[in-house]
């Protein structure tokens, strides 16, 4: 590909991933939503961060991987009980960072 | 500007700088080897700073894909923005909507996440949107940078446990969400649905469509299991 189309594909690809950001923001923000929609948009951040965390714990490279093999699983248990009992994130992280580095060193020879 | 807003904002952003790290230098590197410049795959992470979009367009690139094919495909990757964007409208009232607009560009899943955590407790403002946004930002193009410049010499970050920054932001920043009895079933049937998705039309992982009908059903599946008052 020639550096002209190169340039060409970035701005296409800014431009797609910048309009579903910016969009409803500069539209919608002058309108009071119902307290119907609004109730249901409360529901995308916790139905989204489901399905973020599935997808990067049980599908972490790009496909579903359900097995005793998948060490994202394993790092998943420590690092969830770490969450829900300190409830901070910085020890959620140190925490998952850590038993992730021991279990790949040790299952990785 | 309010400067404490801004600290706070930039502070909430280090798990998302702590992996973004390796992210933006494997695409530093791979960007790289499929034929960018340092300069073009910088300025990639400047104008789109789309994770999932920029890998996508990597591998169609050196599958020899048509320009079109790719900005094609990062169009559905990054339309989950619009329902993540149109979520946040409600908090984001009092800021100016040009403001708002502006640094909703540094829009992602992961600033996303922070973001709307943060929202349930405090008023948002738009020094700490730049501040958390602008912080991640910044770090997904130096990384990028630095992969670029560094490819040959990459380490293996997962070696030291990093790839494992973002899943573990994910699982406290559930867990922080999680409010009412409602949030769990939601999340749970979203996670499950989003999967069952992927295993029957493995495609839907490609363009993460999996993600936008798991999350519109989930959320409806909310609606009509909401507690009443």
């Amino acid at each position: 590909m020639n550096e002209i189309n190169i340039f060409l594909m970035i701005i296409g690809v800014a431009i797609v991933s910048m309009l579903p950001r910016i969009l409803p923001v500069a539209l919608l923000s002058r309108f009071e939503f119902p307290p119907i929609l609004k109730e249901w948009l409360s529901y995308i951040a916790p139905a989204v961060l489901g399905a973020l965390t599935a997808i990067s714990i049980l599908a972490p490279h790009g496909s579903i991987d359900i097995s005793v093999s998948n060490i994202y699983i394993w790092a998943f248990i420590p690092t969830f009980i770490v969450a829900v009992k300190t409830k901070s994130l910085f020890y959620t992280l140190l925490v998952g960072i850590i038993v992730m580095a021991i279990i790949y060193n040790l299952t990785i020879t | 500007m309010n400067n404490r807003e801004l600290i706070e904002g930039i502070r909430d952003s280090f798990p998302v700088v702590l992996g973004y790290m390796p992210l933006g230098f494997a695409f530093g590197v791979l960007a790289n080897e499929v034929g960018l410049t340092v300069f073009q795959a910088t300025l990639m992470s400047i104008l789109c700073f789309t994770g999932a979009g920029q890998y996508i367009a990597i591998g169609l690139l050196s599958a020899g894909g048509a320009i079109i094919t790719i900005i094609a495909a990062n169009f559905l990757v990054n339309l989950r923005y619009l329902l993540f964007a149109t979520s946040l409208v409600p908090f984001i009232k009092n800021i100016p909507t040009t403001k708002a607009s502006l640094l909703t560009y540094g829009l992602t899943d992961e600033t996303y996440a922070v973001a709307i955590n943060r929202y349930q407790e405090k008023e948002a403002t738009a020094s700490y949107m730049a501040g958390l946004n602008i912080t991640s930002h910044i770090s997904w193009i130096s990384s990028t940078f630095f992969g670029a410049m560094l490819g040959t010499l990459i380490t293996n970050t997962d070696k030291i446990g990093l790839n494992f920054a973002l899943p573990a932001m994910y699982i406290c920043l559930l867990v922080l969400l999680i409010k009412r009895r409602s949030d769990v079933y939601v999340a749970l049937f979203t996670a499950g649905l989003c999967l069952v998705i992927a295993y029957f039309i493995p495609g839907t992982m490609t363009n993460l469509s999996n993600i936008i009908v798991a999350t519109l059903v989930g959320a409806t599946l909310g609606m009509l299991i909401r507690e009443r008052d």
